[in-house]
């Protein structure tokens, strides 16, 4: 296949069957459409080209691109915005996934992350979100081209056009009996329902919500999804919810088992479909089909699975590490009071080793002393010491907690004569000891 | 049954079932009334101090002195080892005589002549909002030969890189960008004014913003040694914020039905289909809840614990360890959440017809409305007998206003009152109990008592009769 430009690889996904084994349904074949499969990784390319595409070919110089998206849509259209050398800028409420912030942000978007709730309510603030920003692309009197994907007509179109005449394309010219999607902006779900229907009136229709309270990246709560234009409830036949464990539960299968290289969504879109068809399941009286979509890829969703499932990510305890000291080796760890330390350092070479943030080293430090802040520090000592045995090493960080558990592992490591400064660089000040400013 | 029933913990619990003492004051004192239990604060403060514990950190807990008028709670205060922070002249005056020596007190807020000559002559810390304000303040004690004032710079406006994190315009503060002008001005009146450290206070539930602020405030502190000065602590405002309801389920079941309210999708149940900031626009849900958080279960010392946690925005080092680090002083202005659980409001019910109770108190006396607090009000039976319910009733105050409702919440009480029995609006303390009390239409405004648990039974005596001077006897 050869193409001019990445867009023309949006849309033609696969429809892959679900092995029996897997979802143990009698009488249903299940097909899961991989929207992972577009170019820039989801089922928001279709929309954000086809509601962007008009808005960059027609763009002024100067325009920028905005969105309230937190997610798969501020990733499309950044890349978008990127290929027509027009700025993008997302506007959310609360960027919860770390990994997509770095990618959003790699790939050159602005980001701005709107305010919290007011501690002392001020009752005449009842702008949402899309409100306020509207407002403010009002204020800044254009140069804004906003795709406005939770009321724009063409993220619904982009699937009418494309995702749901291709399902039903290659299901031999029919439409599946069950459909099941997550809602966010609810284009996909409606888009698909809609051709679907066209083709088989009696095409039931499950939309998937998160349940209030989880959090579930890419789709709305039982609550939130009122908020959104496109959303119309009679298009679902049944709208469920979903929790952030069936999404993982589901996520795990499809991964593990089938090959699919999934995201929460649509781990979520198999538990919640095959739970749905688990109930019909045994009353069926012919064979049936039924259809889920594989939003988005893993990748970038580690931090949330490891988030709620560490085990999944178990590694074996490290060597050298402060959380294997037992209680004896912390009593025996040696240290020295101010006025001591003090007396230590001009008797020996010790060498000085300040835990602390670099930063607030920078600002003040007992003279002549170095700086490993104790992350790094933790870093170094799986790997053995990091000086010599020879050379005494008072260890100083802000109380006298970190440097006496670090002085007794360098003392379990062999080290003849690693000390902590009891009380911490906060004594030494307290007690008038010199501090300095490089 | 939509109930969003108060948290009430065992020492409210015991006053409110004590409901022969209750009748006895009311009787006595009229209605509304307000009661205070100064021997709660203990407890929060203590909560507090745990967390700087497991922190590692120093510093002082300031008692935000606005959120409640009472006596009573100041003097209590003033017994322990907390500070006060004043936001008025008349604050101060109440906060000196209430026994705050001025090393415990910080002077926060708008400032008159008058309130910054009365800190600067008690010597009292003064929170300053401007270059403006640190200069008038510098001349006032020049002209007037006092000695150097404890100045702290209060900031705002804090940017973050990478994802620009947005927070509300204050109208406190300096800008952060704009410290080299403040550091000029005390620079010029090294007699005046002497640096403390450098403060911030956000109006928002966010983490992230108060993240970006505390990292900004860590810079700017940096930059005050950098000119030779001595900061030593870094206040960082109010906004722990109080989890006002027993039960999270309640809450998501009471927000979700009014959802489906505004969009005409179940019967009202608000006063006139009123949404709380919430609208329809064809058929989709608009606008945001204009309304508290009521369940938070990570709040007050909880929070600051949580805040002390998160990863500054551009070091990745935990807040908390970056101040420790730093050797810096933690300063905290609780108001709130430093009065959880410590006062209610009574008032007497007048009538009870169908779905209307009116109350002999208004909503000025309980603003919970104004601020956006939902909680049902516990029903103290005058008499012991039984009677139907639930009941859902609609709350009406005092004044001759159509717009004095208690709340424009439908609210479902357990029982159906009665003319006399007694509704409390419990944990009012926190700036629902007399911050906009009026005497419009010359109503009264509720008298303030303080009551404490001794020998076994409830005792009381007026706010102003207050001192913290007890014997120990508490019961055992
Ligand atoms: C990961 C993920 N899943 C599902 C969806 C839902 O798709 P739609 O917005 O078409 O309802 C989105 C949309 O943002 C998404 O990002
Ligand atoms: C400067 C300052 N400090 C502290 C507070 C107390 O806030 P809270 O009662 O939310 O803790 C306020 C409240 O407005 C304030 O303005």
């Amino acid at each position: 296949m050869r193409y001019d430009d990445i867009t023309e690889a949006i849309g033609a996904t696969p429809l892959v069957r679900i092995d029996p084994a897997v979802h143990g349904l009698a009488n249903v074949d299940l097909y899961a459409k991989l929207e992972l499969l577009n170019p820039f990784g989801s089922v928001k390319d279709r929309a954000a080209w086809h509601m962007a595409g008009p808005l960059l070919s027609g763009a002024a110089p100067g325009d920028t691109l905005v969105e309230l998206s937190s997610g798969n849509t501020a990733k499309a259209l950044a890349l978008l915005a990127g290929m027509h050398g027009v700025p993008f800028k997302s506007v959310t409420n609360r960027m919860k996934v770390p990994e997509i912030k770095e990618l959003l942000l790699l790939l050159g978007a602005e980001i701005d992350e709107l305010p919290g709730q007011s501690e002392c309510l001020d009752p005449t603030d009842t702008d949402d979100p899309l409100t306020r920003m509207h407002q403010r692309l009002a204020a800044s009197g254009g140069g804004y081209l906003h795709t406005d994907q939770y009321f724009n007509e063409r993220n619904v179109d982009a699937h009418a056009y494309g995702t749901g005449p291709e399902i039903v394309k290659d299901l031999d010219g029919r439409a599946p009996d069950y459909f099941v999607a997550c809602v966010g902006t609810a284009g996909s779900s409606t888009g698909v329902a809609r051709v679907l229907r066209q083709h088989h009136a009696d095409v039931e229709v499950v939309g998937l919500v998160a349940a209030k309270g989880d959090f579930i990246p890419g789709i709305r709560t039982i609550d939130e999804v009122h908020e959104v234009g496109l959303f119309d409830p009679a298009v679902y036949d049944a709208l469920e919810t979903i929790d952030a464990d069936d999404a993982i539960d589901g996520l795990l299968t499809l991964v593990r088992r089938c090959g699919i290289l999934t995201g929460p969504t649509g781990g979520g879109a198999f538990q919640g479909a095959v739970r749905f068809l688990r109930t019909i399941d045994a009353g069926l009286t012919s064979r049936k089909t039924a259809v889920f979509i594989v939003c988005d890829r893993v990748e970038s969703y580690l931090s949330y699975v490891r988030d709620r499932r560490p085990e999944l990510f178990g590694r074996p305890p490290r060597r050298n590490s402060a959380g294997t000291l037992t209680g004896a080796e912390l009593a025996a760890a040696p240290v020295l009071g101010v006025g001591d330390a003090q007396r230590w350092l001009t008797e020996t070479n010790a060498v000085v080793v300040d835990l602390r943030s670099p930063y607030a080293f920078q600002a003040l430090h007992i003279a002549g002393s170095i700086n490993i802040v104790d992350e790094v520090f933790a870093e170094l000592l799986p790997a053995g010491l990091p000086f010599s045995r020879r050379r005494p090493v008072l260890l100083v960080c802000p109380v006298g907690e970190k440097s006496a558990r670090y002085s007794a592992l360098l003392t379990r490591m062999g080290h003849p004569d690693a000390r902590s400064l009891h009380g911490g660089i906060i004594a030494w000040r307290d007690a008038g000891a010199e501090l300095v400013r490089d | 049954m939509l109930s969003l029933t108060p948290r009430i913990d065992t020492n409210l619990q015991s006053l409110l079932d004590d409901h022969e003492f209750l009748a006895e004051l009311l009787d006595a004192l009229g209605s509304p009334l307000n009661l205070v239990l100064p021997r709660q604060l203990a407890a929060n403060v203590a909560a507090f101090r745990e967390t700087y514990r497991r922190h590692r950190l120093g510093g002082r807990l300031y008692y935000a002195h606005k959120a409640n008028r009472s006596g009573a709670l100041l003097r209590e205060l003033a017994a322990g080892d907390t500070g006060v922070d004043v936001a008025s002249l008349g604050e101060l005056q109440h906060a000196l005589g209430a026994g705050f020596t001025p090393d415990r007190i910080v002077a926060t807020g708008p400032k008159n002549r008058e309130f910054l000559w009365l800190a600067a002559r008690t010597g009292v810390t003064v929170s300053v909002d401007s270059a403006d304000e640190l200069a008038e303040l510098a001349g006032i004690v020049a002209g007037h030969r006092l000695p150097r004032v404890p100045v702290s710079l209060r900031l705002a406006g804090f940017t973050s890189t990478g994802v620009r994190v947005l927070t509300r315009r204050s109208r406190f503060g300096t800008p952060a960008g704009r410290l080299p002008e403040l550091l000029d001005v005390l620079e010029k009146h090294p007699d005046q004014l002497e640096l403390t450290g450098v403060a911030y206070h956000l109006d928002t539930v966010g983490l992230p913003e108060k993240a970006v602020a505390l990292e900004g405030c860590l810079a700017a502190l940096d930059a005050c040694r950098a000119r030779g000065l001595r900061p030593r602590s870094l206040d960082i405002g109010g906004g722990f914020g109080v989890n006002y309801l027993a039960d999270g389920a309640e809450w998501d079941r009471w927000t979700t039905e009014l959802g489906q309210a505004v969009l005409g999708r179940r019967p009202r149940m608000t006063w006139d289909g009123h949404g709380y900031g919430l609208r329809a626009e064809n058929g989709t849900l608009r606008g945001t809840l204009a309304l508290y958080p009521a369940h938070r279960p990570v709040s007050g010392a909880a929070y600051l614990d949580r805040l002390l946690g998160t990863p500054a925005p551009e070091l990745g080092r935990p807040l908390g360890e970056l101040l420790l680090d730093h050797m810096y002083d933690l300063d905290i202005e609780p108001g709130r959440a430093l009065l959880d659980q410590c006062g209610l409001v009574l008032a007497r019910v007048l009538s009870a017809d169908g779905d209307a109770v009116r109350l002999d108190l208004n909503a000025r006396d309980v603003s919970l409305e104004e601020h956006g607090v939902l909680m049902d009000p516990v029903v103290i039976p005058r008499t012991g007998d039984r009677r139907a319910g639930p009941a859902a009733v609609h709350l009406f105050g005092n004044l001759c206003l159509e717009a004095d409702l208690i709340t424009r919440r439908t609210v479902f009480l357990p029982v159906l009152p009665r003319p006399g029995d007694l509704l409390a609006f419990v944990n009012t303390a926190g700036y629902f109990m007399d911050f906009s009390a009026t005497t419009a239409l010359r109503q009264p405004v509720a008298r303030t008592v303080a009551v404490h648990r001794s020998g076994g039974r409830h005792r009381w005596c007026l706010d102003e009769q207050y001192w913290p001077v007890h014997p120990r006897q508490e019961t055992r």
